[in-house]
């Protein structure tokens, strides 16, 4: 019997608490805003980092007096990496909070899921992380800071060009985010006349490239292309294509050249070239905001992502000024489109007809040797903006 | 049900007699989880408003049907499958790649040919497909028992994920499929929320019919013997084979079922929603409800759903460790669970 009794108070803890909670007045609420993303599961060092710096912006604005004096209270949701959790989390927000505007997802998968929904329902998605090219589409409600995949594999494409890569090896993890840059990279680089003389894949759970990288070094190439999701492989890659003697160029992405990637790689990962969306070292806005994250959180990681996710915060600020009113989502739809905006991630940007962002560029920077490596300079150096042809 | 006609009538004498109730509750287990659960989800249901529970409704569907095909396989014929999520996914795809409209050439990534089939043509080509595919893999599974069956399914739900991911030119791989359509038939729509809640209840209802005929007939009897005792069930001269692969294609068809209507609910799939995480948890849903009781899955899939989700509403953790709380309470109490109630919550048998 009393095991019995323990389960059912526990049950009804768990129902009834929450109803305790919700008990607030009208006059003077803040602004509720949305907040979907993955804080569990394989996209969860962008999501932790993406509510962070969100909430480090909210947290700024309302300490500065809020907007005209009304607060901005973020209401978050885990929505994993999975369509089937956006669209619950997406219900969540919408049903149960009254939400109209959702600052989110960090994953495409789930933004994806859950764009049809606010599209459908007129409800703001506003992402600072999702790149998958196919959310141009999604609608127009759904908006991002972030830049699409095929933007990145252009400019890649044209940074090998540039660099007089002739000849390209593709190594390339079986996601989403790796696929479409890999994708729309080789086909740029074959627009200009370059040739793939090798390509493969593998998928998320292995660790061992071995087998994959002797067969592209025997095809001989220029250069290694490494389309990597995780930190961890992209970086075994690199060290495994050292150890087995190939010491042409290497290119990548944003992911070869994180924390971990270069831990995992050492010495190894010193002169590895890649196209990424970066922090500008002049951007005095940028530098601001990293040290304060610093401050909070006491760690930095995904400086750009981060640096999104901040933005966001301060153009929905922004645009709630004009609106006044957190239930507009229609005013505050074409708020974004007419939106100029300088914060961390550049001056200038705007959206364009399909919600993307316009007015960003991506850089191409290089790895520091191990001994030069700081927190300051994440372990690379920025070369300069991407080449346009 | 897992009240049987004695309780049931017992049950109804205490509606005109309370003393009777009390004599009916005192130490009878089963009939508290029947009422806490349900409970639990109307006044879940009623606390949220509509809008949420409708969405955790479908779910619910969707995961019960799966639950409860699984249940046919693991509890009335003893063959621990984790493959489930495999025919899932057959199904969800063949729906996916045969409804979806969308226009990919646009876009620099892979694209698909479209056919633009209406849902209620597709999801008979996935269920038949998934039935097919379940007598291919079935006529080679039944040679295994045991522990080397899990081994099997288990290379089964891997196969199908490393296929849904690199049959680019078919799913898109990790791309995946959007703009999936919404059921329609003869200028019906089930498009909205309610609609298709109420398409997926119908849909769980024939599945649990279905099921329920099996369980209660002389076939299923034969399954619940070859669980006992597949060596003697065979000296009695039955075709013990027969009896087993017939119970997976069955199983595999109402999975693929599920599927469709999964595809359709989400308008966007990708191979991540049918990874071998997925099919163990179907596996926790069907032994948290029990074994061998078709309203035990039902009810342990409504456990598992306002668990899950319930802890969204979780006041008192600040917001960032709200995910991941979320998942260490599940499995606490999944442990719990397992601890005090092996059988699972309504369950004959144990494991």
């Amino acid at each position: 019997m009393s095991i019995r009794q323990i389960a059912l108070v526990c049950l009804l803890t768990v129902l009834v608490l929450p109803a305790a909670a919700c008990g607030d007045d009208a006059s003077d609420e803040p602004f509720k805003i949305g907040v979907m993303e993955s804080l569990t599961g394989p996209g969860e060092t962008y999501g932790t980092v993406s509510s962070q710096a969100k909430q480090l912006a909210v947290d700024e604005i309302n300490a500065a007096g809020g907007i005209d004096g009304r607060m901005i209270e973020l209401i978050v949701q885990d929505s994993k990496c999975s369509a089937q959790d956006a669209i619950t989390a997406y219900n969540k927000l919408t049903d149960v909070d009254g939400v109209k505007i959702i600052l989110g997802t960090s994953c495409s998968g789930a933004m994806l899921g859950a764009a049809p929904l606010a599209e459908a329902d007129g409800v703001v998605l506003f992402s600072g992380l999702a790149t998958n090219p196919d959310i141009a589409e999604a609608g127009d409600y759904i908006f991002r800071t972030s830049m699409s995949d095929a933007q990145l594999g252009i400019d890649t494409g044209n940074v090998l060009w540039a660099d007089g890569i002739r000849t390209l090896a593709t190594i390339t993890e079986a996601t989403d985010y790796a696929e479409g840059v890999r994708r729309s990279s080789v086909a740029q680089f074959e627009s200009l006349g370059g040739q793939v003389v090798g390509e493969e894949r593998y998928p998320s759970d292995i660790t061992d490239f071995r087998t994959q990288l002797t067969k592209l070094i025997n095809a001989n190439p220029d250069a290694l292309h490494i389309a990597a999701q995780a930190e961890f492989s992209g970086g075994t890659i690199v060290k495994q294509a050292r150890e087995l003697g190939y010491d042409g160029p290497i290119y990548g992405e944003v992911v070869v050249i994180g924390a971990t990637a270069l831990e995992v790689a050492g010495e190894a990962a010193t002169g590895v070239k890649a196209i990424t969306a970066d922090l500008d070292p002049a951007n005095q806005k940028a530098q601001e905001v990293l040290n304060s994250f610093r401050e909070t959180y006491n760690y930095v990681t995904l400086p750009w992502y981060l640096g999104s996710a901040y933005d966001d915060v301060y153009i929905t600020a922004e645009c709630l000024k004009q609106t006044g009113d957190d239930q507009d989502a229609d005013g505050f739809r074409d708020c974004l489109y007419e939106i100029t905006w300088s914060g961390a991630i550049g001056d200038n940007f705007s959206f364009d007809e399909k919600g993307e962002v316009v007015g960003l560029s991506n850089v191409v920077v290089e790895v520091l040797p191990a001994s030069q490596r700081t927190e300051d300079n994440n372990g690379y150096k920025v070369l300069g903006g991407a080449p346009t042809q | 049900m897992s009240v049987n006609p004695s309780e049931a009538a017992s049950l109804l004498r205490s509606v005109r007699e309370p003393g009777a109730f009390a004599r009916l509750a005192r130490g009878n287990l089963e009939l508290w989880v029947n009422l806490v659960v349900i409970t639990w989800a109307v006044v879940f249901a009623i606390w949220q408003g509509t809008g949420f529970a409708i969405t955790l409704g479908t779910v619910f569907a969707i995961w019960a049907i799966l639950a409860v095909s699984l249940n046919l396989v693991v509890g009335f014929t003893g063959l621990l499958s984790v493959g489930h999520i495999g025919f899932f996914g057959i199904g969800a795809y063949t729906v996916a790649i045969l409804t979806s409209n969308a226009q990919y050439e646009q876009l620099r990534t892979e694209a698909i040919p479209t056919f633009g089939w209406p849902f209620f043509a597709a999801l008979p080509v996935g269920i038949v497909l998934a039935g097919l595919t379940a007598i291919a893999v079935g006529t080679v599974f039944n040679r295994f028992r045991d522990d080397i069956f899990v081994l099997v399914s288990f290379g089964f739900t891997v196969i199908c994920f490393n296929v849904f991911l690199n049959s680019r030119g078919l799913t898109r791989g990790a791309f995946g499929i959007h703009e999936i359509a919404k059921p329609e038939i003869g200028g019906w729509s089930f498009g909205s929320e309610v609609a298709f809640l109420i398409l997926a209840l119908v849909f769980l209802a024939i599945v649990v019919l279905i099921s329920w005929f099996i369980v209660s007939s002389s076939f299923g009897r034969v399954l619940t013997a070859i669980r006992e005792d597949e060596r003697a069930t065979e000296v009695f001269g039955y075709q013990v084979t027969h009896y087993k692969l017939a119970v997976w294609v069955i199983s595999a068809m109402m999975a693929a079922a599920a599927g469709g209507l999964f595809a359709s609910w989400t308008t966007f799939i990708d191979p991540n929603s049918f990874i071998l995480l997925e099919s163990i948890l179907l596996v926790s849903i069907v032994i948290l409800g029990g074994l061998a009781t078709i309203w035990g899955s039902i009810l342990g899939t409504m456990v598992f759903v306002l668990l899950e989700e319930g802890m969204r509403f979780l006041p008192f953790l600040p917001d960032e460790y709200v995910g991941q709380a979320r998942q260490v309470i599940l499995g606490v109490l999944l442990v719990l669970l397992m601890l005090f109630r092996p059988q699972g919550l309504l369950g004959r048998y144990k494991l």
